[in-house]
């Protein structure tokens, strides 16, 4: 068999993919999990809005230097343990933050409603508050290149992180910002190595460095936002990654919205966070190690009031050009910050779609898309 | 959400379910992991399904997240992909059936999803958008948030290493 033409192909691919016979709809777990989705969503707000409440960030703009350069409080103690041969089964963690337990749990893949090849992932204990929270997501397995995989969670006053280890990994330790440093011993739960540490919403976390028999594999400085901090970039030993440096994408007022979107570049590679009305809007990090390779794209686009989208422009885009439903277009000009480009804008509330087109000093377009306030 | 909604949405999921298993599938290469891409597009559909309605294209809203979460997945959690120098077993899988026939054309179809798999998860994006939905490059690219220009370069470039591939041209008869 060879792929002598593109109808060819087509002919081969249509004949792959209609031969599959997928299962019936699995309507009912979808749907639970959508509704996981939606707590969680007003969970992380809550949580965001808990923060700021106590203090701990009184400007927005201020946030992230605070989180990522020095600690909100240092009062804070948080403990984690392995499970131990009497632990229930599941177990991928436990301890106490600020002197209340937590434990996160693992269900079996498939198991509990939680569907073929998902897997639930239950956070309990007081530290969590009072409901503690369940996340469902594609069943663990490996990394194959990072040397873990972590995702992570707000649940009342703690955040946690858990995920899976790559083979080679023997521990890894989590700094964080007071001095605390967290061993994690991955443990095997249902046949795939898992850590998996909580702490207070607002301690920041410094590092996680993961290491083998031999020594260290790869330090994550994570980006935090809302209290999830994300490990979306590994750096070997000897790599720096990007230059810390941030600043001031867009900005401006929306049918009398304030909005405002901020890049955010460091070892963490590049985050866009924005706020709408006030509000914490949304954030997304790609892993970005060099400006060189930044290329034009949309990140993230939010729902709110007003919507925001935001994402990276190459060096060649002179302009974005933005156009609602009814046709009428605004221009949008890249910023840089730390030598990455970038552009954000405001976009209206209702179900239509808004079109983005990049064009070079030309006014040829390089790419385009569609955004909808959803 | 309503008792309307919810109707609404199982009616649209139970309708749309296969489509969509089948758009991931070609993009993942597994049936498994396309199922799971699948149900995290419509979990995310369901999530925020009175605005998704109002697009009046709720599929072609499905349609991009099963895009993104499979390049997410690829990107972030790298959790369901490997690459084997063998094609799946048989069993559960595409086409799999008794008979010499069957066995032809499953090995048919694993050697071209083996293929698939070598390529990148943009290179493959735009092979199925591009070859099996029919989509044009602009189209591929807006759907991808990147250039026509990549779309071309990509396609060129995923259509080499296909006639390349040892899968295809041994014939995928190990």
């Amino acid at each position: 068999m060879s792929i002598d033409d593109e109808r060819d192909l087509h002919e081969r691919l249509d004949g792959a993919v209609e031969a599959i016979a997928p299962r019936p709809a699995p309507v009912d777990g979808v749907m639970r999990r959508g509704r996981v989705i939606r707590w969680r969503r007003r969970a992380v707000a809550v949580a965001a809005v808990a923060v700021v409440a106590a203090g701990a960030v009184a400007v927005p703009s201020l946030r992230h230097a605070a989180a990522q350069h020095q600690p909100a409080t240092s009062h804070y103690t948080a403990t984690v343990q392995a499970p131990g041969p009497h632990s229930p089964p599941g177990l991928i963690a436990s301890g106490t933050v600020n002197g209340q337990r937590w434990a996160l749990t693992a269900g079996r893949p498939g198991a509990g409603g939680a569907g073929r090849g998902q897997q639930f992932v239950i956070a309990s204990g007081p530290a969590f508050g009072p409901d503690g929270t369940t996340d469902s997501a594609p069943a663990f397995a490996a990394p194959a290149t990072e040397p873990v995989s972590f995702t992570g969670i707000v649940c009342g006053p703690s955040q946690a992180a858990y995920g899976p280890v790559a083979a080679d990994v023997s521990y890894v330790a989590v700094r964080l910002g007071n001095g605390i440093v967290l061993t994690l011993h991955p443990v095997r739960v249902y046949g795939v190595r898992l850590v998996g540490f909580a702490i207070p919403v607002s301690a920041p976390v410094v590092s996680a460095t993961a290491y083998s028999a031999r020594g260290e594999i790869a330090t994550a400085i994570p980006f935090s936002d809302g209290g999830i901090s994300s490990f979306v970039t590994w750096l070997r030993p000897g790599q720096s990654g990007l230059a810390r440096a941030s600043g001031l994408v867009g900005s401006g007022s929306y049918l009398g919205k304030a909005w405002s979107v901020r890049a955010y570049l460091g070892p963490w590679g590049a985050c866009l966070v924005g706020q709408a009305g006030g509000e914490a809007a949304g954030s997304s990090c790609e892993e970005v190690t060099s400006v060189s390779r930044n290329g034009t794209g949309m990140w993230l686009w939010t729902g709110g009031d007003p919507a925001l989208a935001m994402g990276s422009a190459g060096p060649s885009v002179a302009r974005i050009a933005v156009t609602s439903p009814d046709g009428k277009t605004t221009q949008v000009h890249p910023v840089a910050v730390g030598g990455v480009r970038f552009f954000a804008f405001a976009f209206g509330q209702g179900p239509k779609h808004w079109k983005w087109t990049a064009y070079d000093g030309s006014g040829h377009a390089i790419t385009s898309g569609d955004v909808v306030p959803t | 959400m309503s008792a309307q909604l919810d109707t609404e949405f199982r009616e649209f999921m139970h309708g749309r379910w296969p489509a969509m298993v089948r758009l991931a599938y070609a993009l993942t290469g597994d049936q498994g992991h396309a199922e799971d891409v699948a149900q995290a597009a419509f979990a995310r559909a369901y999530a925020s399904w009175p605005k998704v309605r109002r697009t009046g294209n709720p599929e072609a809203y499905v349609r991009r997240i099963v895009i993104n979460e499979n390049r997410n997945r690829f990107r972030k959690q790298r959790v369901t992909e490997r690459l084997t120098d063998t094609p799946p077993e048989p069993g559960s899988g595409a086409g799999a059936g008794p008979g010499a026939d069957a066995t032809s054309q499953y090995d048919e179809r694993s050697a071209l999803m083996a293929a698939l798999r070598r390529l990148g998860p943009r290179q493959r994006a735009v092979v199925v958008l591009r070859y099996w939905l029919g989509l044009t490059e602009a189209e591929a690219a807006a759907e991808l948030n990147c250039s026509v220009g990549t779309v071309k370069s990509q396609a060129s470039r995923a259509l080499a290493t296909l006639r390349q591939s040892t899968e295809l041209v041994d014939g995928g008869s190990q």
